[in-house]
């Protein structure tokens, strides 16, 4: 039983990520990559890239992608899937780029239910600027613009969207929430990422994954304390699963 | 036979005919006909229209869409086009080519729908952040619009760079006899994302800024020497030479036909490009010239900074004076200009420059 | 080159009178420029085109300048754009539309019954297709049978031949209407 296998890294990886140590999103572009390979995609795949973390992806890979005015992948989704309707088009944003500046065009794919793939990271802050407020802060928590702690009577609650486009949007394809805190949690999730991508080549209408990932860094925790984070903390909040399947029947 | 059409539904029409198969925008006046038509037309040619929610997002569609290798259009007017511009700089940032149709009406802020020529100075600096700007077109009829269509993917795609079509209220909505061209076919631009990754210059993900920034300096050069644009009548003898675009343009046009009738020697030149400005227009005028007089649908006169540039420059023994004629609200009277021509000659005008 | 300002409150057709006069100029060869005011100008309040046509030379400039003949369908209209028509032009009014008496005395005024005489054909919303035979008739440029068959090719493009009958009836009366004036009942 003393077989290793070899890491395999996904073809269309050709660069080490400049992710910080113990962030997520490697985690999921890596689970991202597999999906694609396994529904053999890997020559059909444009990627809008959003700004913020999230566009360190664009750095690593090797395939169509065009890194996006911030805020505005949603839009740019929206073009490029119009006119190629038979390639799969998956924007990468995060929480900022998604829910913040975003949040007309992430809304408005959704509500077209434009035959896309929205992956959105959810780290709860602006990691790239440094950690600062974005709409998914949990109430309380500190960051570099609440330094005393998020007031949601002033700035509002932390954003469910997956949870808004599954109760909203009967036309939509496919919503749910992952996350990357263990192996099991990890599958789970490259499940829901096939599904998407799976509804999106079956032309079934607009899917979105928003994955709780950690942000080691701007919490100012350890990489281990940050997954304890997301399990005591936000999945309470944010619960992980499936809130509109695949072929549900439409109303 | 020629059919009297809609500016906006002629230039729409035209659009498509010269190869334009996406469309996003959101409305305004005065140039939502265009979209309106489009609505409509875009599925009877295969093509694809999108209603977007803002015009952050239909220039960002429009990236999209270039970006996949279709031509792309957008139309606005005043604010919608301050909208746009981030995504004009990026458009222009990545190398990918768009028309956006601007038709231009006055005032600040939310302005006004009356027509004018206020946005000279944001089409032509390149409105947004960075080190660009956008080959501008200027059309003065119905029928020069839907001409410069073709052309205005050709040079965007020349280039890989944004063309900006710069109407006028009035272009949009009146109506002239047009006579349309007909249909080109086109084919997706060799750099498309296509999915499989055969184009690998791609975004700023494989670029070398610094190089990239010779090769932006060796570009606009080349846009400057190869693609000015311009009508000019009379130049070569004038005492006095008008600079006048659009709609200001061909009034103008009547105004020196008319006073050379009279016995004045004067010129016009018409810019066809508002950049590159057509300094090689300049270079012809007569040495001996009085003063060269811009004709503008706006109050502070902005064309005129580029005519004071250009006379300065191919006139550098002389200090030539540059006047400018600013009216707002409507396209003046050929009578107007004519009277305020005699005022200047009179000395009762005081130059800009 | 001819110039007409044709003005009235948003309803009465004016802009349509103002496409008719363009097409026949069209169908007849001439440049032909037609602008209308659009946007919140149109909301609520007047309507105005300008149409311009010649035979010899382009249409240097298709905004407003002096307008040889001016419609007004009401009287916020006939304010609004008597000051600018060329002296010497003509100014038809209609129906509900009252000279002052202050009024400028270098243009000839013309009065038209147009929506009494839309209704004694049986057609009440024709009154701007009276007009438009009035038009006609006063500029003289056009034969009424040639202005007749450019207005019912024109509405035939819109897929509104039905009505071609009576518009033309209404056309027709309107020209009359002009033709049969004598100076001492049209002139003021």
């Amino acid at each position: 039983m003393a077989a290793t296998r070899e890491r395999k890294v996904p073809a269309l990886v050709d660069k080490p990520m400049d992710f910080c140590p113990g962030c997520g999103h490697g985690i999921v572009s890596r689970l991202i990559m597999e999906a694609l390979e396994e529904l053999d995609q890997l020559d059909n795949i444009i990627f809008p890239i959003g700004v913020g973390c999230s566009s360190n992806l664009g750095a690593g890979l090797e395939c169509d992608r065009l890194h996006c005015c911030h805020g505005r992948a949603g839009a740019v989704a929206t073009g490029m899937k119009r006119v190629s309707p038979d390639t799969l088009v998956v924007s990468y944003q995060g929480d900022g780029d998604a829910y913040n500046i975003g949040i007309a065009e992430t809304f408005n794919a959704a509500y077209r239910n434009e035959n896309i793939t929205v992956i959105v990271i959810n780290n709860t802050n602006f990691g790239m600027t440094g950690g600062q407020m974005s709409l998914t802060t949990m109430e309380g928590q500190k960051t570099s613009t609440s330094i005393y702690g998020r007031d949601c009577s002033v700035t509002g609650y932390p954003i469910r969207f997956p949870e808004i486009v599954a109760r909203e949007f009967p036309g939509a394809a496919y919503a749910a929430r992952g996350t990357v805190t263990n192996p099991a949690n990890i599958n789970k999730l490259k499940g829901y990422i096939k599904n998407a991508l799976q509804a999106q080549l079956n032309h079934e209408g607009y899917s979105i994954v928003e994955v709780l990932s950690p942000c080691p860094i701007n919490w100012g925790l350890t990489p281990v304390k940050a997954m304890e984070r997301i399990e005591k903390e936000l999945i309470p909040y944010y619960p992980i699963g499936e809130f509109k399947k695949r072929g549900e029947e439409q109303k | 036979m020629a059919e009297m059409m809609k500016g906006n539904e002629a230039i729409a029409e035209a659009a498509v005919r010269a190869g334009a198969r996406f469309y996003a925008g959101y409305p305004i006046t005065p140039s939502s006909e265009i979209m309106e038509y489009l609505s409509w037309r875009m599925a009877e040619v295969g093509g694809s229209f999108v209603q977007a929610e803002s015009e952050l997002a239909g220039i960002n569609m429009v990236i999209g869409a270039s970006a996949c290798g279709v031509r792309a259009l957008t139309a606005s007017s005043g604010p919608g086009i301050s909208l746009k511009q981030e995504g004009i700089s990026t458009l222009c940032d990545e190398g990918l080519p768009a028309v956006v149709i601007t038709q231009v009406r006055y005032g600040n802020g939310l302005g006004t729908l009356f027509t004018a020529q206020c946005d000279y100075n944001r089409e032509t600096r390149g409105g947004g952040q960075g080190d660009y700007r956008c080959i501008v077109l200027c059309p003065s009829s119905v029928q020069e619009f839907v001409d410069l269509m073709l052309p205005a993917y050709e040079l965007s795609e020349k280039y890989r760079i944004v063309v900006v079509m710069m109407g006028e209220g009035t272009l949009g909505q009146m109506m002239e006899p047009v006579t349309l061209p007909d249909f080109v076919e086109t084919k997706r631009t060799p750099w498309a994302l296509t999915g499989k990754y055969d184009y690998k210059k791609i975004g700023i993900f494989e670029r070398d800024s610094r190089k990239e920034a010779v090769e932006l300096r060796e570009k606009y050069a080349a846009i400057k020497e190869n693609e000015q644009r311009w009508f000019d009548e009379g130049v070569e003898d004038a005492d006095y030479v008008f600079v006048a675009y659009g709609v200001p343009g061909r009034a103008t046009l009547g105004a020196i036909r008319e006073l050379r009738a009279e016995g004045e020697k004067v010129g016009l030149i018409r810019p066809i490009t508002a950049w590159p400005f057509p300094e090689k227009a300049f270079a012809k005028i007569n040495p001996a010239c009085k003063g060269v007089i811009t004709v503008e649908e706006n109050a502070t006169g902005q064309l005129v900074d580029d005519a004071a540039l250009y006379i300065k420059k191919t006139h550098k023994d002389r200090n030539i004076p540059a006047y400018a004629l600013t009216y707002v609200y409507n396209t003046p009277p050929i009578r107007s200009i004519k009277a305020d021509y005699h005022r200047i000659k009179n000395g009762e005008v005081k130059e800009v420059y | 080159m001819r110039e007409i300002v044709f003005a009235g409150s948003g309803g009465q057709g004016v802009l349509t009178v103002g496409l008719i006069i363009s097409d026949i100029a069209a169908t007849e060869g001439l440049n032909v420029t037609w602008v209308p005011s659009y946007g919140s100008a149109m909301r609520g309040g007047t309507a105005n085109c300008t149409v311009k046509y010649c035979a010899e030379n382009y249409i240097y400039n298709p905004s407003q300048e002096q307008p040889d003949l001016l419609l007004a369908m009401n009287e916020p209209s006939l304010h609004m754009f008597l000051p600018i028509v060329a002296p010497g032009g003509t100014v038809l009014v209609g129906d509900t539309v009252t000279i002052p008496d202050d009024a400028r005395q270098d243009v000839t005024y013309v009065h038209v019954n147009c929506t009494e005489i839309a209704t004694s054909l049986g057609n009440p919303k024709g009154a701007n297709v009276v007009m438009t035979g009035a038009v006609v008739k006063l500029m003289g440029d056009f034969t009424k049978e040639a202005a007749i068959a450019a207005m019912n090719h024109m509405f035939e493009k819109k897929g509104k031949s039905k009505f071609n009958e009576s518009n033309a009836k209404a056309f027709d009366a309107g020209y009359n209407a002009v033709e049969c004036l004598t100076n001492a009942s049209c002139v003021r």
